[in-house]
């Protein structure tokens, strides 16, 4: 056990913690959707990453493939995944269980959904440690109590013997996020997980996050339609579009200098310093219906700078810097 | 056109007097049952006591967090909930007295969030938007062409959209069907209720850019509740934020949000994220969740959170005073001179 533990544990220094390449995600059925479109992320441990898109680009489908709880029945992946330099896709049985909330963990917008409403917080959190370390129920319990205490929840020993509905929703957040992170998991996925808050709360759970990230060292993907959250938990941001990755980069290069009109359109539509009385530079029309592959680059039919050659053919991801990657012609 | 629009507050017309919409003292609290056979006296005070006016041809942006009484205060404004007290006054006419609630619902109009759950689900869009008119006694033929009028002004072509029902439309769609059809009485006051807040950014553009346009062709009023305020800044003329049932602050809005008075506006601010990457928030402004409207805390509602509460703020509740600013109001203790808190002027003015 230890030897292999060790052994992993060498594999994964030399590898990045996430190593996605050309994956694709398709459900079957009367009507396929091509939900991801060939992308490829890589991200080390300690480091963050935002992907940034509308509903339906795909945000949520990349992170479910990570955890591998899309319904395997319908769901067609391909490409390579590897976490931790375990290849994600050849899981199954016992170790993907072990993988599901002990390597990886997520946490969701609707904390409601989430925990089960007819167990206690405490018991809830215990049983997730019981399950993947094979300690004590008991054991279980204190380190519930002190994950409640980690995430500043108020009250924490009574809190333990509270059920969700007892809750506020940001207290509700918290405990969901001490519950996705008792096993200590080297990546953590967070789908939205601020947006149904409060501005003074969402600030809150960002803080914790970015606390909590520092502390464990883990690797944190950030799913948000929001911009200003991307900028204030992650270190790089990917912007999706029709299950693809028009553009990655550090958060600060995407700020200051947005290549993919894409991502203008989306800065220009957060409003941060528009002029009032000024009109709004609104992207046309919707994305796409993802129930064929695009042909050419999905964003051209609303795109303010797209050429006939823009429809031809995808358009291939163009390096600009380090981390810097767009896909667009005109970029 | 709509550049000029924000500084176009001179309303034309008659109107010109007073207000058009005019609250005083508008309260609405909800009993909750409690105890055995439900007889407890515990009430959650929604809405305590609020007073506001609307210019004609202004719009009031409206924020603050859940439970701060925003949606109630809306759906009082339009008797969707009955007021326990207070007066609404619309184009100088009261409620109750010489405007019945028919004649308000005509000229104080609503779009809600939810633009799915607003449609009925097994009426077209055309039916659905020329039913209220039929429904007073517009002839069919006529509401369907006022129907097919309003479709293509909100952007949606009539031939494609007007035999639709609402689920073959996307979430952006449906929001303009709901915008046309609170457009179809031709009213003052529009009260737009998150009515952009589900929707994607890139879409929430457009359906911005649809409203400003709207609003300066027909000479609309809008009350815009939102709990975006990069959105409020961008749509409003003047912002009132709430807390817990009642008015913290109101002002112009480049006044209040570069200026802003009660403490609680500038915790409001400062949790908005940063937009910049070298300056990201290192402390959130305030910590825990809001308190509950059941109990609120006494004296200024905003005690039991602000940085600068002192023992006045739990005894005695702060009156809105009159800032430097013109229209420019805000409920703060350290506002008023002589009030008592240390950081506040020591002497009232002579």
């Amino acid at each position: 056990m230890s030897t292999a533990m060790s052994t992993m544990m060498s594999t994964a220094m030399s590898e990045p913690l996430v190593d996605m390449r050309d994956v694709t995600v398709r459900f079957g059925g009367a009507r396929p959707v091509h939900a991801v479109n060939g992308i490829d992320l890589r991200l080390n441990a300690g480091e963050t990453l935002s992907i940034l898109g509308e509903s339906g680009s795909g945000k949520s489908v990349t992170l479910k493939t990570l955890l591998r709880i899309l319904p395997e029945q319908r769901t067609a992946i391909g490409g390579t995944i590897r976490i931790a330099g375990v290849d994600v896709t050849a899981l199954s049985g016992r170790a993907l269980a072990d993988h599901r909330g002990g390597v990886v963990s997520m946490i969701f917008q609707d904390p409601m959904l989430a925990l089960d409403p007819v167990y206690t917080i405490g018991e809830q959190i215990a049983e997730t440690v019981v399950r993947h370390e094979g300690v004590s129920r008991a054991e279980g319990m204190a380190r519930a109590l002190e994950m409640l205490t980690r995430v500043r929840i108020p009250s924490p020993e009574r809190r333990l013997k509270s059920y969700p509905h007892e809750m506020s929703g940001g207290m509700r957040q918290r405990a969901m996020i001490a519950l996705a992170l008792v096993c200590r998991p080297k990546l953590l996925l967070a789908d939205e997980p601020t947006t149904a808050l409060d501005a003074t709360v969402q600030i809150q759970i960002l803080l914790l996050l970015r606390e909590l990230q520092r502390e464990f060292g883990m690797g944190m993907i950030f799913v948000t339609h929001d911009i200003g959250v991307a900028v204030e938990i992650s270190d790089r941001v990917a912007v999706m579009y029709a299950g693809q990755f028009v553009e990655t980069g550090a958060v600060r290069d995407i700020i200051r200098d947005p290549k993919h009109p894409y991502t203008r359109g989306l800065l220009a539509a957060n409003l941060h310093g528009a002029h009032k009385g000024a009109r709004l530079d609104a992207i046309p029309g919707a994305p796409p219906a993802l129930d064929a592959l695009p042909d050419g680059c999905p964003f051209a039919p609303r795109c303010p700078i797209a050429e006939a050659q823009c429809s031809e053919g995808l358009p291939p991801a163009r390096v600009f810097g380090p981390q810097r990657q767009v896909r667009c012609l005109k970029a | 056109m709509s550049a000029a629009q924000g500084m176009s507050a001179a309303p034309g017309g008659s109107l010109a007097a007073g207000p058009l919409l005019s609250v005083h003292g508008l309260t609405k609290h909800f009993p909750i049952r409690s105890g055995l056979l439900g007889r407890g006296s515990v009430v959650v005070r929604a809405v305590d006591g609020i007073s506001f006016d609307v210019t004609e041809g202004e719009t009031l942006g409206i924020v603050g967090e859940s439970g701060c009484g925003k949606s109630t205060t809306a759906r009082l404004l339009v008797d969707l909930i009955t007021p326990d007290s207070g007066e609404i006054r619309l184009a100088n006419r009261r409620l109750g007295a010489d405007m019945t609630v028919r004649d308000l619902r005509r000229d104080v109009q609503m779009v809600f969030q939810d633009s799915y759950a607003s449609l009925n689900p097994r009426l077209t869009m055309e039916d659905a938007i020329a039913f209220g008119p039929m429904i007073n006694g517009m002839a069919e033929r006529q509401a369907t062409n006022l129907a097919h009028d309003l479709l293509s002004r909100v952007g949606l072509e009539p031939r494609r959209f007007a035999g639709r029902y609402p689920h073959e439309l996307s979430g952006g769609q449906r929001q303009r069907v709901n915008i046309a059809r609170a457009l179809a009485f031709s009213p003052k006051v529009v009260i737009l209720d998150e009515a952009v807040s589900a929707l994607d950014k890139s879409v929430e553009a457009q359906v911005l850019n649809l409203l400003s346009d709207l609003k300066s062709e027909l000479g609309l009023t809008y009350i815009f509740i939102s709990h975006d305020l990069n959105v409020v800044r961008y749509m409003s003329d003047r912002v009132m934020v709430m807390y817990l049932g009642e008015v913290a602050e109101i002002g112009p809005v480049d006044s209040l949000y570069s200026n802003p008075a009660h403490p609680y506006t500038r915790a409001l601010l400062a949790a908005m994220p940063s937009m910049d990457p070298d300056r990201r928030t290192e402390e959130a402004p305030l910590s825990g969740d809001p308190p509950n409207p059941i109990n609120p805390p006494s004296g200024c509602r905003f005690h039991t959170r602000c940085a600068h509460a002192a023992p006045v703020c739990s005894s005695a509740i702060p009156n809105l005073s009159r800032l430097r600013a013109e229209r420019h109001l805000a409920g703060c203790h350290m506002l008023v001179p002589g009030s008592g808190h240390p950081e506040a002027a020591a002497e009232a003015r002579p």
